[in-house]
């Protein structure tokens, strides 16, 4: 690759296309970005500043621990402390110190009583974020209660429930309750009663009342409904609703799709009416040309995510937003661009593109957009990079493990998603109106020089299926709550659904090259050719599968549902040396060759005979699969 | 300077070219002739590495097509003209240049020269506004940016009105007299007569006849006889007060002459007509894809 031309064929892609701009549309554009950009940052904020500014007059000194809660906040005005003021309604809040001088009277105190607490738990959190020592900052209190078993059981949430005390602060339940009983421990002793959060636990909210009774995590929902609370916004739904993660999560994920839309265009633009055939006789390698067409929209997706990153910090949503989210979004952009690419290198017509486009944006965001949700939820948020960067808006640190885990997958998927739509960047097959499917075995077949390819293609391909298998295990996980009898054994419909879809995916991933090769006369149509090329398959697959250790990094395999999707990759502590080697070395050798050299005897024969191959490579697969984690159990 | 040996290249089962060999010497003009189909297009883009050959080697300048030092010294147009309409003549030249390393001054000058012989007006009008005969002359000169040895057009003329066309071939020539090696392909014989040194005919994907014009007309052509008599003979036609007939051999017109004067004329005036190369290239069709066939120099 010649960067010197990479970089001309950049610069000339941005000249060309921005004379295919008009001014009013970039400019509509533009306005539209930082609209979204602005409406997405307020919500974030939780307030709307215009209408929200000043509202509250609050008589606070200095040297009151409550004067720094009302500065950050836009929504009070600082003012000498006046009881009579208050009296007079002409003051909503006075304090001595911490303590309030004035009960509040009216409508508008009681509110503005509310805001200043809510304002104080999120002052504290974030300067609790900031604490180098994230332990110490948020430090966990157990509290376990011994109880006769033999009539009603208190922590039966069906149970008889005291609520006598949960409720009488509620600013930050710490002791775990699970049914509302339990003991919030008074952090500011304001005598609120606003909503509690169970902290352990599930929560215990509202009043004691509320939360003891039904055990339920209904707790607001009834106060709301009852108008113990006044507002409400998705944090007060228990379990909070991570809204603030969602914002954060769609304010970086959504730009991304504008940018593929141009992208798109524009190099399906170069196969339409061969207008890249003279780009191809330059002395720029198709390297060069992909590269230097792909570098603008990159740095503009990246360009963006910074300039979002910048605005959120300087503005004081995010504070603690760093390079770390801007770097976290560089996978998600390659892997955007690079799935574009592949469509656009399959796609027929723009009308193809759409559909194409449309599906690589509902996949994509999926993958990386659902799981950032839950960032504070679930350790199989961190699949997806851009649950980093929602971590580094919030304030939580991010382990160089968690950044690896997150990160590399998409990463080298991109590349080898970048790779097979540049096999098809030449003259031959850029310019052919082949069908979709045909140009995915092009793609796969030009990479094929001999019968070593098999190897190396399955290799290659394996990181495709480690984030198919990290997708399903994120959509899946969900299903954890439905056993099924497996065997004898306890299992989670999810893990077997997983178990399937792996099974799929990797016999996929094993032999669809396999086919190509056979499409395309790569290679010899015969039984022993056949079966050499599956076990060659196979063996590329295994190697490469145990790159699937960085699962390591993360915590997924403290999920029944990650560790069955994981098997293959850490064997459990504590068995033999022999059982290690004969379950995790030969046992899946054995099993991906076996496999693979089924499809491939299927592949030789033709279409339909592979179908009927896979599937039964599938089956295979799924009972190996099925047998090892009820091994296991 | 171009060489060619046993090229051929498949698609799939088809084979689009077979044994395709031949060589063109410094500053020579070669066109490639053959009916739709036979293989034209495919061979001057593996002779401008566009297209890998199957099996075969093709080298310009001793430089495999497949490097990028080859790509460096040629120019190459395809029979469309597919240009980003969204730029204009100068940007899109600029662009190219760019990409062949040509200095900014070089470039622009060698672009507004070549523009001005092409008599482009209209520099700054986007592309997409321009007719195509405009953009052809675009097309021309990108192919001239890097000042190449070498030049491939691929039916340079293909789909312009006849004065572009005209102007496009009277174009191709001074290029010729500058130096340039040229290979081209064209549907119309009469441009490849008209500047050609040597030709191959192609068919079905196979070279089925090679040599110079002249050769080649003495090989495939015929030269036809006009007699014209002072008296009516047997399948004559009447023109400008006498009788005139078309023979292709030396006997036939004896025999004419015979003819006439048994019937108390006689014969006034014998002009011969050599084949032009549309019926040479029509012989040769009709003739099939027996083989090769070597005239002149090429034979040797």
């Amino acid at each position: 690759m010649q960067w010197d031309k990479l970089r001309r064929v950049a610069k000339w892609e941005v000249t060309k296309n921005a004379g295919g701009i008009d001014r009013r549309t970039l400019a509509i554009t533009a306005v539209a970005v930082v609209a979204m950009g602005g409406v997405a940052a307020i919500a974030v904020a939780g307030a709307s500043p215009g209408l929200n500014a000043d509202i509250y007059r609050v008589g606070v000194e200095e040297s009151s621990p409550y004067y720094g809660v009302a500065a950050a906040d836009g929504s009070f005005r600082i003012q000498d402390p006046n009881p009579k003021a208050v009296r007079r309604g002409e003051q909503e809040l006075a304090f001595d110190g911490d303590r309030l001088l004035v009960p509040p009277q009216s409508g508008k105190q009681a509110a503005a009583l509310s805001a200043l607490r809510d304002s104080t738990e999120s002052y504290n959190d974030r300067t609790l974020a900031r604490e180098d020592n994230q332990t110490a900052a948020f430090p966990v209190s157990v509290t376990v209660v011994y109880q006769e078993q033999g009539g009603p059981n208190p922590l039966d949430p069906r149970g008889e429930a005291t609520g006598d005390d949960g409720g009488t602060d509620g600013s930050s339940g710490g002791g775990g309750a699970t049914d509302g009983s339990g003991e919030g421990t008074t952090t500011d002793g304001d005598g609120g009663t606003g909503a509690g959060d169970g902290g352990g636990g599930s929560s215990a909210s509202g009043d004691g009342a509320a939360g003891g009774g039904g055990g339920a995590n209904l707790g607001n929902i009834g106060a709301r409904l009852t108008g113990d609370v006044q507002g409400g916004t998705p944090s007060d739904i228990a379990p909070p609703f991570p809204f603030e993660s969602l914002v954060l999560a769609f304010l970086y994920i959504v730009p991304m799709n504008f940018v593929i839309q141009a992208y798109g265009s524009s190099m399906l633009s170069e196969r339409l009416n061969r207008r890249g055939e003279l780009l191809l006789v330059t002395p720029a390698s198709r390297g060069d040309i992909v590269g230097g067409k792909t570098l603008p929209y990159f740095l503009g997706a990246v360009g963006v995510a910074a300039a979002i990153t910048a605005a959120l910090r300087f503005s004081g949503v995010a504070p603690s937003g760093s390079a770390i989210a801007v770097l976290a979004i560089v996978p998600i952009a390659m892997l955007f661009l690079a799935a574009t690419f592949c469509g656009a290198m399959f796609a027929r017509s723009f009308k193809e593109l759409t559909f194409v486009t449309v599906t690589i944006t509902v996949s994509l965001t999926s993958y990386a957009f659902i799981p950032a949700i839950f960032t504070d939820v679930t350790p199989i948020a961190l699949i997806s990079p851009l649950t980093l960067v929602v971590m580094d808006l919030t304030g939580q640190s991010v382990s160089l493990s968690e950044f690896a885990f997150s990160t590399v997958p998409p990463l080298v998927t991109a590349l080898v998603l970048f790779g097979l739509g540049a096999g098809l960047y030449r003259e031959e097959d850029m310019f052919t109106q082949r069908a979709i499917p045909l140009k995915v075995l092009d793609a796969l077949a030009g990479r094929i020089k001999s019968r070593k390819s098999a190897l190396k293609m399955s290799a290659i391909l394996l990181p495709l299926v480690v984030v198919a298998e990290l997708v399903a295990v994120a959509f899946l996980f969900v299903l954890d709550s439905v056993s099924l009898n497996v065997f004898g054994t306890n299992q989670t419909l999810a893990v077997v659904i997983v178990l399937g879809v792996v099974a799929v995916v990797e016999e996929l991933a094993k032999s669809l090259h396999l086919y190509a090769g056979y499409a395309h006369a790569r290679y010899e149509r015969t039984l022993r050719s056949a079966i050499g090329l599956g076990v060659l398959s196979g063996l590329g697959f295994f190697v490469a599968e145990k790159g699937l250790l960085i699962a390591r990094l993360s915590n997924l395999e403290s999920l029944p549902v990650g560790n069955a999707a994981l098997q293959g990759a850490t064997p459990p502590s504590g068995v033999p040396l022999w059982v290690v080697a004969l379950l995790f070395l030969f046992a899946p050798l054995a099993l991906h060759s076996v496999t693979a050299a089924i499809s491939s005897v299927g592949a030789q024969r033709g279409r339909g005979a592979y179908a009927a191959g896979v599937g039964v490579a599938v089956l295979v697969h799924i009972a190996y699969n099925l047998t090892v984690v009820v091994s296991l159990a | 300077m171009i060489d060619a040996r046993d090229l051929r290249k498949e698609y799939g089962d088809f084979v689009a070219v077979e044994g395709s060999t031949f060589s063109v010497e410094s500053g020579e003009v070669f066109g490639i002739i053959g009916p739709n189909g036979a293989g034209k297009t495919t061979t001057l883009k593996m002779l401008a590495g566009l297209l890998e050959p199957t099996a075969g080697e093709a080298e310009i300048a001793d430089l495999d097509t497949q490097t990028t030092e080859m790509r460096e010294r040629l120019g190459f147009l395809p029979e469309e003209s597919p240009l980003y309409e969204e730029m204009t003549p100068v940007s899109y030249l600029e662009f190219f240049a760019d990409l062949y390393d040509v200095p900014s001054d070089v470039a622009h000058q060698r672009m507004h020269d070549t523009l001005d012989e092409l008599d482009l007006e209209h520099r700054d009008r986007k592309l997409g506004d321009m007719s195509k005969g405009m953009k052809r002359k675009v097309a021309i000169a990108r192919s001239l940016i890097n000042d190449p040895d070498v030049l491939v057009y691929d039916e340079p003329a293909s789909g312009l009105d006849p004065l572009t066309t005209n102007y496009v071939i009277e174009f191709t020539e001074q290029l010729a007299e500058q130096g340039k090696t040229i290979v081209f392909s064209a549907h119309n014989l009469f441009h490849v007569e008209s500047i050609c040194d040597r030709v191959v005919i192609m068919n079905e994907g196979q070279i089925v006849a090679r040599g110079d014009l002249e050769q080649l007309q003495d090989e495939y052509g015929e030269t036809r006889y006009h007699v014209y008599t002072t008296v009516d003979v047997p399948e004559a036609a009447k023109e400008n007060g006498h009788f005139v007939r078309v023979v292709g051999s030396m006997d036939a017109v004896e025999e004419t002459r015979a003819a006439a004067e048994s019937a108390g004329g006689t014969v006034v005036d014998i002009r011969t007509e050599e084949s032009s190369l549309e019926e040479v290239f029509l012989n040769v069709a009709e003739a099939g894809t027996r083989g090769t066939r070597y005239v002149g120099e090429d034979a040797e």
